[in-house]
């Protein structure tokens, strides 16, 4: 597939790259930054509160109560009765007991109860999480009583519920940010490295050696795919080992859309490359093409929480396809069938891309 | 035996003041060059000496006119031709990272050869270097370098774009020692300058362009004899300088 000159020179740039500590040390910090910040702020409290409720009314409201506090995600609602669950409450299994007496009812003639006593048992060694869990019990009880009392509230407190995802927001994050070092590495390895190797002439005596201009691509394609997938798999492997993100779809699925990734941001850099006569130029264009992605690709956050306005603009650009795809298969467990919209968005930026690069890349005159 | 023929060759470039219009950078030069002979392409700045080159190397497109080396048309056969030549530009940076040894290697891997680095650095005075790295070179050192790597592939003719420009006179006489040297060895040496004490020395032969054009063409001796404005009986050296002057109306322009 790949011939004896271009491995040859695969095999002298990856040296290179690698002996360019410097650039290798940043690329990876940026996305461990990242990782660290995310990954120690959420970890932990991300399990929802196990809470133990005993329902000794047989009311409708009482059912509703329980409904509505089961419904709620902060909460892992088990029923039961009180000495069973009290057990576990020592064990440390549950953090409080909710104990509805038998008065929580309403009353025939629609009249408000008065005084209906919750018993809330608690481990005093889990005290701490009391103040956690009291005001949103109390907010759950105001509510279902302003119900049965018909009353409106006179102020609306809408509590957002952040851990409405059943994943950690570095879960989320990580995929992205794959996708994310994924771009950055592609396009300054082979735009900036194109800028720099013809500022210096280096491309004009390659030129004068019997390679060909796509043995030179070839070479740069290789050497660059190779050291992704480390520097990936180094990003990835800290992820999964020391901050606990699952990987729940095929790893091969996965490093397949990043090697079609790569390719992509290779193009587009090899392109962005030849438009660029000098290191300033390329590190602006660079940056056109890089931060607008950054932040409306869905790496920080899903595109459907932008506005209206620039979703459509969002949801095809290139970085877009390879972060949903990362994340449809490391956080959703999904397979390569079942993302063939982010593939097909993937291959047709390929296509773009190799046409841009073919096109625009100085092959002949090699400017010096 | 000619081991280089140059016909007619034109090459147009987009005239620096107005972009639509084209100027002839090289202006239907003819030349032949001998194999085994030192040809010397002397010329002020912007003569066309490195454009001639870039066409003999591939590494520009003809425009117009025919070159051929050792038989073989450059325009029809870029990567044969070179497959047989050596090239030293005047840039001469190269990757970082990488030391001489490593340098040549690669070089040698690009011509499908596996090279002996230490010969080559053996070749020109760098032995000590072999672990350095280009960019800590002196200036003469990384011109000897660039001539190591241009004799990767055994190269039939050699091509020297400018090789002593910014070297202080010793640098400037190990390298004149070395190019020697290699001709020695019945290497073909093609070069250019503007140093017409080096032109003088070192080359069988000699060609003068200004403006794209080839104005005279011969040995360094005929070229006194025949146009200094005062001919002297016998042909010292220092001479080339006053025909410089008379061919083309000016000094080298810097």
């Amino acid at each position: 597939m790949f011939t004896s000159v271009q491995i040859e020179l695969a095999k002298a740039l990856l040296k290179i790259f690698v002996r360019d500590r410097q650039s290798m040390f940043f690329s990876l910090l940026f996305p461990l930054m990242f990782m660290m910040v995310f990954g120690l702020m959420g970890g932990g409290d991300s399990d929802p509160f196990e809470i133990g409720v005993v329902n000794n009314a047989t009311s409708e409201v009482a059912a509703e109560f329980v409904d509505s506090l089961s419904s709620n995600n902060l909460f892992s609602v088990s029923l039961g009765d009180e000495e069973n669950l009290k057990a576990k409450l020592v064990e440390g299994e549950i953090t409080a007991i909710l104990v509805l007496p038998e008065e929580f009812q309403e009353t025939l003639d629609g009249a408000r109860m008065e005084g209906v006593q919750i018993r809330v048992l608690v481990d005093a060694a889990q005290v701490r999480l009391l103040g956690l869990i009291m005001p949103v019990l109390e907010q759950t009880l105001l509510s279902i009583e302003r119900h049965f009392t018909n009353t409106k509230p006179m102020f609306n407190l809408t509590i957002e519920d952040v851990q409405a995802r059943s994943q950690r927001y570095l879960d989320f994050l990580l995929p992205g940010i794959l996708a994310f070092t994924l771009m950055q590495i592609c396009i300054a390895g082979s735009g900036f490295n194109i800028v720099e190797y013809r500022r210096k002439g280096i491309l004009k005596r390659l030129f004068v050696t019997p390679i060909e201009p796509k043995d030179f691509i070839a070479a740069i394609v290789i050497a660059r795919l190779l050291l992704c997938l480390v520097q990936l798999s180094v990003l990835l492997a800290i992820a999964v080992l020391f901050l606990g993100v699952p990987i729940v779809g095929g790893y091969l699925s996965l490093y397949t859309v990043v090697v079609l990734g790569a390719v992509v941001f290779l193009c587009i850099g090899f392109f962005l490359g030849s438009l660029a006569k000098t290191q300033q130029a390329i590190g602006v264009i660079g940056n056109i093409v890089i931060f607008p992605q950054m932040f409306l690709s869905g790496i920080f956050f899903p595109i459907e929480r932008m506005p209206e306005f620039v979703q459509p603009v969002a949801s095809v650009l290139p970085l877009t396809y390879v972060a949903s795809g990362l994340r449809e298969i490391a956080t959703n467990g999904l397979s390569l069938m079942e993302i063939v919209p982010d593939l097909i968005g993937i291959a047709v930026w390929m296509v773009i891309g190799f046409l841009l690069a073919t096109r625009f890349f100085v092959w002949k005159e090699v400017a010096s | 035996m000619s081991v280089i023929q140059i016909n007619n060759l034109t090459k147009k470039y987009p005239s620096p003041d107005n972009p639509s219009e084209y100027f002839n950078a090289v202006d239907g030069v003819s030349l032949t060059i001998e194999a085994g002979e030192v040809y010397g392409l002397l010329g002020p700045n912007g003569a066309g000496k490195t454009t001639t080159l870039e066409m003999l190397e591939g590494l520009c497109d003809i425009d117009g006119g025919s070159a051929f080396v050792d038989q073989i048309d450059v325009q029809k056969n870029p990567y044969k031709v070179k497959q047989i030549i050596g090239v030293q530009l005047q840039a001469n940076e190269y990757f970082d990272n990488l030391s001489l040894t490593e340098l040549l290697k690669l070089f040698g891997g690009l011509y499908r050869r596996k090279v002996d680095p230490e010969a080559l650095l053996a070749h020109v005075d760098l032995v000590e270097k072999a672990r350095a790295k280009p960019e800590s070179l002196s200036g003469g050192q990384k011109q000897r370098f660039s001539i190591a790597c241009a004799l990767v592939n055994d190269p039939k003719v050699l091509f020297l774009d400018e090789p002593t420009t910014g070297l202080d006179p010793r640098a400037k006489h190990n390298l004149w020692d070395l190019v020697r040297s290699l001709n020695e060895t019945g290497m073909t040496i093609v070069m250019t300058t503007h140093n017409m004490e080096e032109a003088e020395i070192l080359c069988n032969r000699i060609a003068i362009m200004d403006h794209g054009k080839l104005i005279a063409q011969g040995s360094p001796q005929e070229l006194i004899l025949k146009y200094a404005p005062e001919p002297p009986e016998k042909v010292l050296h220092g001479n080339l300088e006053g025909v410089f002057l008379a061919l083309t109306g000016h000094g080298l322009r810097d």
